[in-house]
């Protein structure tokens, strides 16, 4: 008996495709992560230190509050005085207590305990310290209250 | 017995699937490599009006790291209590160790104490978080070993020389 055999040709899966494909997604996705950090201000330069550890858990209320320099595209100061970077403006730091004032009604009206908020304070590390403690103070002020407060730095890593 | 000879063809190595998928690598690595460092923070103390906990012991006097200052926000001294402990990146070492020497490494005392920083108005952000992390603990075998946890800071010292 003859068979006329239909030649099956195996079927070549050319992976190359897929393979760039599935590299493209992931490179999408760990560039779409490092720009997640939407409170976190380009404009401000952290200061570095090997002990600042990301927290295990994930704050739930977290307040960031940015304080730096205009910068230049160099990263020269555009001028002296430090503002704080708050919902997309420069605020300087006497502009501040009304603001909190507001956030801290919000908390208020969404029944969110002020001492489950965590003021995360990124600041500059060239900003004169005292303006730190300033804003510290307009955070626990009378009509804010705001009571648990964290300093950010990037995590140095030693070689 | 018969064996079919294989007509070796010639492979072609295709250049242009393999450098797609090189360049994919490297575009890959490049990105995986940190652009963002990763960031974290020191939570501080500091609760309003700092009432006293009614407790039969006597609390611990808290630690005081005083930081003064030059005009430029420099740092001219590094203090503990009364001890000088210098300027440079060694007087953060020092204080380091100074802490481990009161605390005596992870503990009761360590979680007991409390460090109050009292640093001048002008004196750069950057000292006092290299403050804070040098009372934390330290870093060794890649493991946090920590001595103080509770940090505050005095209120701010409104500039001498406000604008000269």
């Amino acid at each position: 008996m003859k068979f006329t055999g239909s030649k099956s040709e195996p079927i070549e899966v050319d992976m190359t495709p897929m393979i760039d494909i599935v590299f493209q997604l992931i490179a999408f996705f760990m560039v779409i992560t490092n720009f997640e950090q939407t409170q976190a201000d380009e404009r401000v330069k952290l200061p570095k230190n090997e002990l600042a550890k990301p927290p295990e858990v994930k704050r739930e209320n977290l307040l960031t509050l940015n304080i730096g320099y205009e910068r230049d595209k160099t990263g020269a100061k555009k001028d002296d005085n430090a503002y704080v970077f708050f919902n997309g403006e420069a605020v300087p730091i006497e502009g501040m207590p009304a603001r909190l004032k507001t956030e801290s009604q919000f908390y208020g009206a969404i029944d969110t305990p002020l001492d489950e908020v965590t003021v995360q304070i990124r600041a500059d590390a060239e900003v004169p310290i005292g303006l730190v403690q300033k804003l510290i103070q307009m955070c626990q002020a009378d009509d804010v209250k705001f009571q648990r407060f964290a300093l950010a730095a990037t995590q140095e890593v030693r070689q | 017995m018969k064996i079919k000879s294989t007509k070796s063809e010639k492979i072609e190595t295709q250049m242009a699937p393999m450098i797609d998928v090189v360049f994919q690598l490297l575009i890959f690595f490049m990105l995986t490599l940190k652009i963002v460092e990763p960031e974290g923070d020191f939570s501080i103390n500091m609760p309003i009006g700092a009432p006293s906990e009614p407790t039969n012991e006597l609390p611990l006097p808290d630690l005081k790291v005083k930081m003064v200052s030059d005009q430029n926000g420099n740092l001219v001294e590094l203090m503990l209590g009364q001890r000088q402990l210098g300027n440079g990146p060694k007087a953060f070492e020092n204080l380091n160790n100074e802490i481990l020497k009161i605390t005596g490494g992870a503990g009761e005392v360590a979680s007991e104490q409390q460090v109050e920083i009292d640093a001048d108005y002008n004196l750069r952000y950057e000292y006092g978080i290299q403050c804070i992390g040098a009372c934390t603990g330290r870093i060794e075998d890649g493991k946090l070993v920590r001595y103080i946890e509770k940090i505050k800071f005095t209120q701010a010292k409104e500039p001498a020389e406000a604008n000269p």
